[in-house]
């Protein structure tokens, strides 16, 4: 690099950033988008399921008498109550996050089948592992991150007329519009943008900046997390006195680990055999439960030792009263006296700032409303991140200098990972319908039709004329999306709200995906350039 | 109330961002200069700001303070985004459409 | 190719960018953790937090400085900025 002014040098950073990393970032950007619905998307792929409204405390009479009868010797039980964006009830025993879990009928207690898919979350897991092995995937997201943030930054930089041009909009005029499309999506939702990459890192800060872990607690995490609950308010341990031992900060923090399934019952029992005491109903710590979170605001329910003298109860909430995420977090009880063993301390200032900070980026909170507004937005993320992409080769197909080579790959490359992956998306869905039922391991084969069709993509666009395979990829993305309720019709699946609503965002989503296809010329040259009628009227050429 | 609120903070939104829009010197222009005298220019500025500000209150109806404020900032994008793709099409849409929102608004309190 | 291609001097700087940058924010936040006056778990907080805004600022920084010889320097201030980080493991080390 020669001697350059700032703008030269940033403007160079932002197009190479954004080029090679915008591949790796539109994909993060989608699936994440897609991942707003995960819940939703996956009561829609595991259509056998029934979604009527079902009271928690008739799910938790139903999951307890299951439990009593078919695993009354077990010794912890793991309950997921039905939820308004998770309507099913499930049981599992053991550890709370390995155990097989059983799907039932809350009603009626009797074992659902419902077919094996990898549901909506599988678009949430590719967002932050991008399907790797597990860290290595979040090390290559929170580079792509990194770029982002520099992208951004550089792009403030290098933009002169940020405020002047901040409603410029010139469309049909080739890279001009091109260039000004990126620059206002990128401007009018600039806040969003720096809150979801910066948040997306502040998720994972101890795994990407160690830093201060090492220098200060020599990396032990463990130390750090004991610190955590150690600087806010501390419960009583009085009411875990009184059941004859005490107990140890570190065994039931954090609710929802591994711990909870063993609990220190587990290490001590040995020495005395507990008596037994029948377990009351749980109906009664859901009451308990939401009298500290909220109505309805309970997601799950552990016991662990059931029928005994020392079992207890763990109610964790359903996330989403408020922005701070609160993962993990668990009420625990002693099921025979109903004491409060352990609270969740309220967070003191630094960690409550990370939580939320975090609890910006999962979107979890604020209900549907604020759910689609985040939808919307990211759907406008990916717009912005694919127009740099297309400007990238717009620019460099009207300059003469620069490897035709370069830019013939870099083409093939935006057709398949923006169009491609979208195709792929909405084949994930038709594939979970597709594929029989009672295949085993069909959710490796809802998988591999993804991936494989991506692949397809990417040689569909290296075999294709640039242009055509935009056009044909589009048509495909949006065929595919329209025709999605079919697959519903055509079966005698029952419908409900939220099934319904992801046909709908399905079409509409198809419409405008058949609206962007019409709209791409057949070749650069018979790009269409009519002024709209507005600019003709004012007869301003800014 | 989230039914009335919600349409009511995105049409407040909105006719503070086109208010804002409006007292830029390029699209007065464009929207307004031959109908309206030009001394109204710096008053939509100010007016475009205090719609901004209403709509955060009407947000803290439906979500508590702090999701109010994140919900207002996405708002106050996707609006800006609407004007920017109305503004090359139709000025007339453009303008037209808070009062399209307050008619909704409107039929969603008669109706709840 | 030769060494004075720009593409090395593009590839050094890269690396000092990349690399480089990581290794000072490294050291800075654990400088930084160590200096605040607040209790250790708000000090990694607040110092980790804030790695993120310091790494992008020095990437930014390092491809806009002109002199190479400025952007090394700048990554070298990442052994003092170390040495008052991890002063009290190095004397453990060393005692």
């Amino acid at each position: 690099m020669k001697q350059r002014s700032l703008t030269q040098s940033m403007s160079w950073l932002h197009t190479w950033c954004g080029l090679l990393l915008g591949w790796v970032l539109f994909a993060i950007f989608l699936t994440g988008t897609l991942a707003v619905f995960d819940r939703e998307l996956n009561v829609w792929m595991q259509p056998e399921l029934p979604t009527r409204a079902v009271n928690q405390t008739l799910a938790a009479e139903t999951a307890q008498r299951w439990l009593e009868r078919e695993h009354p010797q077990a010794t912890s039980w793991n309950i997921g109550l039905p939820t308004e964006r998770a309507p099913s009830l499930s049981v599992s025993t053991g550890e709370q996050r390995r155990g097989v879990r059983t799907l039932l009928d809350a009603q009626t207690g009797e074992v659902l089948e419902a077919r094996q898919t990898v549901g909506g979350n599988f678009f949430f897991r590719f967002h932050y592992t991008l399907h790797t092995p597990r860290n290595i995937g979040i090390w290559l997201v929170g580079f792509a991150a990194m770029a982002m943030l520099v992208a951004i930054i550089s792009g403030i930089i290098i933009h002169k007329k940020i405020f002047k041009d901040f409603f410029t909009f010139r469309p049909a005029k080739g890279q001009r519009s091109w260039l000004d499309g990126h620059n206002a999506s990128a401007v009018l939702l600039l806040p969003f943008h720096l809150m979801i990459t910066y948040t997306g890192l502040v998720i994972f800060f101890l795994i990407y900046m160690p830093a201060a872990l090492d220098v200060l607690y020599d990396g032990n995490r463990q130390a750090m997390q004991r610190d955590a609950r150690a600087g806010s308010v501390q419960q009583q341990a009085t009411a875990a006195q009184g059941e004859g031992r005490a107990v140890r900060g570190e065994n039931t923090q954090a609710g929802g680990q591994r711990g909870e399934g063993r609990g220190e019952g587990g290490q001590r029992r040995g020495e005395h055999p507990v008596e037994n005491a029948p377990l009351p109903p749980l109906a009664d710590f859901i009451a308990k439960g939401e009298a500290h979170y909220g109505a309805g605001m309970l997601s799950a329910l552990s016991v662990s030792n059931p029928g005994k003298a020392d079992a207890r109860v763990t109610v964790r909430p359903l996330l989403g009263s408020r922005i701070e995420l609160t993962k993990g977090e668990s009420l625990v009880f002693s099921a025979v006296t109903g004491k409060v063993l352990q609270a969740p301390p309220p967070s003191g200032a630094s960690q409550l700032t990370q939580r939320v900070m975090a609890g910006l980026h999962f979107a979890q909170f604020g209900g549907y409303p604020m759910r689609w507004l985040y939808f919307i937005c990211g759907l406008v993320s990916c717009v912005m991140i694919a127009s740099g992409l297309v400007l990238y080769t717009v620019k460099q197909r009207k300059q003469a200098k620069g490897s035709r080579t370069f830019l013939n790959i870099a083409e093939r490359i935006n057709i398949a990972s923006v169009a491609g992956l979208s195709v792929a998306c909405v084949a994930l869905l038709w594939a979970n319908r597709l594929i029989p039922a009672e295949l085993i391991g069909r959710g490796q084969w809802e998988t591999r039709v993804f991936f494989g069709v991506w692949a397809l993509s990417l040689l569909h666009a290296a075999l294709r004329p640039v242009f055509v395979a935009w056009r044909e990829q589009f048509y495909a993305a949006a065929a595919l999306c329209l025709a999605l309720p079919l697959l519903s019709l055509l079966n005698t699946f029952p419908m409900d709200g939220m099934r319904v609503g992801v046909e709908v965002t399905s079409v509409a989503l198809g419409l405008l995906l058949g609206w962007l296809a019409w709209k791409i010329p057949a070749s650069a040259r018979s790009a269409p350039a009519r002024k709209p009628r507005a600019a003709r009227l004012a007869g301003a050429e800014q | 109330m989230t039914a009335i609120a919600f349409p009511l903070s995105l049409t407040l939104a909105y006719a503070g961002i086109l208010l804002i829009c409006l007292g830029m010197q390029r699209h007065w222009k464009q929207l307004a200069h031959p109908r309206l005298p030009a001394q109204l220019r710096p008053a939509c500025a100010l007016l475009g700001a205090a719609s901004l500000a209403l709509a955060v209150y009407t947000c803290s109806f439906i979500w508590h303070p702090g999701m109010a404020w994140v919900a207002w900032f996405g708002m106050i994008s996707l609006a800006g985004l609407a004007l920017l793709l109305l503004l090359p099409y139709s000025t007339r849409m453009a303008l037209g459409l808070p009062v399209a929102g307050a008619a909704l608004c409107g039929v969603a309190a008669v109706w709840l | 190719m030769s060494l004075s291609h720009p593409a090395w001097s593009l590839l050094l700087r890269t690396l000092l960018a990349l690399l480089g940058g990581y290794l000072f924010t490294y050291t800075a936040t654990a400088a930084l953790a160590r200096l605040l006056p607040v209790g250790r778990y708000d000090a990694v907080v607040i110092a980790s937090l804030l790695s993120f805004a310091v790494y992008t600022a020095f990437i930014l920084w390092a491809y806009a400085v002109h002199s190479l010889s400025r952007l090394a320097l700048a990554v070298a201030l990442s052994l003092p900025l170390a040495l008052i980080g991890f002063w009290p493991q190095l004397l453990e080390l060393t005692a």
